[in-house]
């Protein structure tokens, strides 16, 4: 463990080689169990027999294969040998998934060790076919615990041969497998974790397991994978020098040799994204924003081209900002990739990940109201619309305020966060501490605490913090109502109004001129790191009281037009052409050259643009004219 | 505004690394983040990225927690307060199970709840019941074993409710600013003439300086439009320009009426004359 967690300091931003190699080689020490499977070891006597009963039970598992998917699996391996990106892309992203609504939507797809003679042993491929077939497993299958520790090794043995190979390695991978991996391997840490976590569910075999398990899993190792392929590919000194405009051969300079290759540069972005996501799900919003310092945010990055990916990071950008209380950049963030969900759905339809994409906006449609309850912004009318429409009951109980706005938050929040992680597994290797855990000895320990699991649960933590801002908040659309009908009020009179102690509310409006003020990230700005900010006023509303006297002001926003008018031109502009893309009637034969057809036609030229322009255009002009 | 949160300007280059790099991570390091953190308490500094940095060392190595650290980074975080740095505090306490392996008794969740609550007062500006509970017998030992440690913490507590004052109010009751501060008479004096505020005796009515949030005025706001919301519409508007002047020169007035401009791929219905 300890010498585990050596590898992950000892590089530095700016890492020599060396340093950098030791990396991952001390981490994943769990190399032995893979390469037996496949590699038949030099039998003894006594194994001989056991062998070849697996060898017979192995062909007899290969003759159960379908030949459309031996033909699929050799051409696939032929796609990767070649590095022919468009074949492989075709493979994976619909060869795979045809096969598997065929012939594997409820079982496994055929393990690596019986298609291994298809593709003639190459471990790479078997790797990367392992990938595939525990990523199967998870989302269409239950995984047991062999299948959750094989897909660590797994994990483990793919960003081993990428990171410690003698230089960088030549294979090349679509985009979106790439960000797949990623995904993958996080969403599995996450998933395993929260298993790890439901400790009376365990049988003694896994307890065992668990609790021999080791680095499996664990929340270093996983943090060890996505800085040392951040920081091989040196992926953040690329953005900042591509920032900066530098030549294609600065570039290259600065980059390095892994650097250049894309399959490095695009896993070194997406793990900075893994980073951000790992670290909300530990609960660290500082930091999870602090990883992204280099990356700007906007959808002219060529990273954004993977949409998954490009989806994820707004997702948990967004998410972090609503735990900092920074609810207009929270806005913002969500309204801009909400946006872009809309104008991209045309395309995606058909798009494999186009479910997880949908699910996602939806959640943060979710957030959005959350937000808009707690800051309310007119930023975009069209968004609100439909979170009004999707969580429109919430949302009116959320704006209304007050206590019974709590289930509602509380509602949306859980629906919508991530699933939060706990870093350490239960103490699976102490059965005494295991024991107390399953079976408190006393209530009287935690008598605040009404059950153990939502305790232990870390996203109830989280839930808890959120819901002790919002109530805070709770008092204030009752406030804000009441300030709305008046320019001036004594305190004294509003609380008569309130029924409540007048300083009892003068405290609570301290608290309304408090939340009305937010720090945001200064608009039109790019750039900068996702931390950064200024206070910002978020309320239409403000006031001052001046001893006993409060004295309102409402700024109001003027009407918009702008937004109309350009909807507007724009549509009309698309009428415009798609009526020049017409095809023109075609004018009788003998008519055509005549010019007096069209003189009269186009006295009303202006309203029938689908008058055909004759040969004789000077005339039917003419009348234009005069008309 | 938040760059001296992010990095506060009495920070060492040696906690700069640590919070920036992946020596984060460091377990060895915690203790040079702990002595920053007491140096922080001695000297009235606040730095929340750095105790952010020794309860993530703790969330992943729990035979490093030290619960006398956690409440002493609590009390710093809750005086930050309206920022949310005690939230982001406690969102990284895990939950552990036991702590067999302290000498002594865990004194943190015991203490969680008051610390939750005190900081709940604070962000919602109950300014007098705060100290009402501050100062009462139960929390004796708060008192005694953590905040007398921490030099200047009743000031900061008062720092939260100036910085609460100063936003809502032009003017306030000397009683009413005395019962947030927890001052009284002379004491009370002193402080609001180093805050700069003036006093006036008669009426006991202090006056509060213009500051940007006590400053209220009605204001319409108007839309501003920026270049790139129209982007769509002056380059189709550029494109149609081009088209004129490619093609029908001789109807400029109407081009927008001139359906016979080449599409690629189409042929325009008659040959053009030839000029």
């Amino acid at each position: 463990m300890a010498q585990q967690r050596m590898a992950l300091w000892a590089a530095e931003a700016d890492i020599d080689e060396d340093v950098d190699l030791s990396l991952a080689i001390g981490d994943y020490g769990q190399n032995g169990q893979y390469e037996d499977a496949h590699i038949q070891p030099p039998q003894i006597d006594e194994a001989t027999l056991i062998a070849m009963q697996q060898h017979m039970a192995q062909q007899a598992a290969f003759s159960q294969i379908p030949d459309v998917v031996k033909g699929f699996i050799v051409h696939f391996h032929q796609a990767v040998l070649d590095n022919n990106l468009a074949e492989i892309t075709v493979a994976y992203e619909s060869g795979w998934n045809k096969y598997t609504e065929k012939f594997y939507s409820r079982t496994e797809w055929p393990e690596a060790e019986i298609i291994a003679p298809l593709v003639n042993d190459d471990p790479i491929f078997l790797i990367l076919y392992r990938e595939l077939y525990y990523r199967h497993v998870y989302s269409r299958l239950q995984p047991n615990i062999d299948d959750r520790f094989h897909s660590y090794e797994n994990s483990c043995e793919l960003f081993n041969y990428l990171l410690n190979s003698d230089g960088p390695v030549q294979l090349e991978l679509p985009e979106q497998w790439l960000w797949d991996i990623i995904d993958e391997f996080i969403y599995q840490f996450q998933v395993f974790c929260t298993w790890r976590s439901k400790v009376k569910s365990k049988t003694d075999d896994e307890v065992a397991m668990l609790a021999e398990g080791g680095p499996v899993w664990s929340s270093y190792s996983v943090l060890n994978v996505l800085y040392s392929l951040i920081q091989k590919s040196r992926i953040n000194d690329y953005i900042v020098a591509q920032q900066e405009g530098k030549s294609p051969e600065q570039l290259a300079e600065i980059v390095g040799e892994y650097g250049q290759r894309p399959l490095y540069r695009m896993l070194g972005y997406f793990s900075i994204i893994g980073l951000l996501r790992v670290h909300v799900l530990l609960g660290d919003f500082t930091l999870a924003l602090k990883v992204m310092d280099n990356v700007e945010l906007n959808q002219k990055s060529p990273f954004t081209r993977v949409t998954a990916c490009h989806v994820t990071t707004y997702y948990y950008v967004g998410f972090c900002y609503l735990m900092l209380r920074r609810y207009p950049d929270a806005i913002r963030t969500f309204v801009t990739v909400l946006n872009f969900i809309m104008r991209m759905r045309q395309y995606h339809t058909r798009s494999y990940q186009y479910d997880q994409i949908s699910k996602t906006a939806d959640r943060m449609y979710a957030l959005f109201a959350v937000c808009n309850a707690l800051s309310p912004s007119r930023l975009d009318d069209n968004i609100t619309n439909i979170s009004k429409e999707r969580y429109g009951e919430q949302f009116a109980k959320m704006a209304r305020g007050g206590e019974e706005s709590l289930p509602a938050f509380e509602e949306l929040f859980l629906y919508a966060c991530p699933k939060f992680i706990t870093a350490n597994p239960p103490p699976y290797d102490d059965p005494v501490a295991l024991e107390a855990l399953i079976s408190p000895p006393s209530p009287v320990e935690s008598p605040t605490q009404s059950s153990p699991s939502s305790s232990t649960d870390p996203t109830h933590r989280h839930l808890s913090l959120f819901l002790a801002d919002v109530a805070a908040q709770a008092p204030v659309p009752t406030l804000r109502s009441f300030l709305k009908l008046y320019t001036s009020l004594g305190a004294k009179k509003l609380a008569n109004f309130l029924d409540a102690d007048e300083e009892e509310m003068v405290q609570e409006m301290m608290m309304m001129k408090q939340v009305s003020k937010s720090i945001s990230r200064i608009p039109g700005t790019d750039k900068g790191s996702l931390l950064d900010g200024q206070m910002i006023t978020t309320s239409d509303l403000n006031f001052v009281i001046d001893e006993n006297m409060v004295h309102i002001a409402e700024s109001t926003v003027g009407r918009r037009y702008a937004g109309w008018f350009i909807k507007n031109t724009e549509r009309t502009q698309r009428i415009f052409d798609d009526l020049k893309h017409m095809p023109l009637p075609q004018p009788p034969k003998n008519a055509a050259p005549t010019p007096t057809i069209t003189g009269p036609s186009s006295t009303g030229g202006d309203t029938q643009p689908r008058a055909p322009r004759t040969g004789g255009q000077k005339v039917a002009w003419g009348g234009a004219r005069v008309a | 505004m938040t760059s001296a949160w992010i990095s506060p300007p009495t920070r060492t280059e040696l906690i700069e690394d640590l919070v920036s790099g992946v020596d984060r991570y460091n377990p060895s390091n915690v203790s040079i983040l702990e002595d920053y953190l007491y140096h922080q308490i001695r000297s009235e500094e606040y730095d929340c990225l750095a105790n952010l940095a020794i309860l993530k060392l703790y969330q992943f190595n729990p035979d490093l927690y030290n619960p006398d650290v956690v409440v002493n980074i609590l009390i710093k975080a809750m005086t930050a307060s309206p920022l949310p740095d005690f939230n982001l505090c406690i969102s990284l306490l895990d939950e552990r199970p036991s702590n067999a392996n302290l000498d002594e008794p865990d004194p943190l969740p015991a203490l969680l709840p008051t610390l939750k609550d005190l900081h709940s007062l604070l962000y919602r500006c109950r300014f007098p019941a705060f100290w009402q509970i501050y100062r009462s017998e139960d929390l004796e030992s708060l008192r005694d074993n953590y905040t007398v440690e921490c030099v200047g913490f009743e000031n900061s507590v008062r720092e939260v409710a100036v910085r609460a004052v100063k936003a809502a109010f032009t003017r306030i009751s000397t009683e009413r600013l005395g019962s947030y501060l927890n001052l009284t008479g002379p004491a009370l004096d002193a402080y609001i003439q180093k805050l700069g505020w003036t006093a006036d005796a008669a009426s006991s009515v202090v006056s509060i300086p213009p500051n940007p949030d006590n400053q209220i005025e009605a204001t319409v706001v108007q839309e501003s439009i920026s270049l790139p919301q129209l982007t769509k519409v002056i380059s189709h508007a550029a494109l149609k320009v081009y088209d004129i002047f490619q093609i029908s020169r001789p109807s400029f007035d109407y081009g927008d009426l001139d359906i016979t401009s080449t599409q690629p791929g189409k042929q325009p219905p008659f040959p053009k004359e030839p000029s």
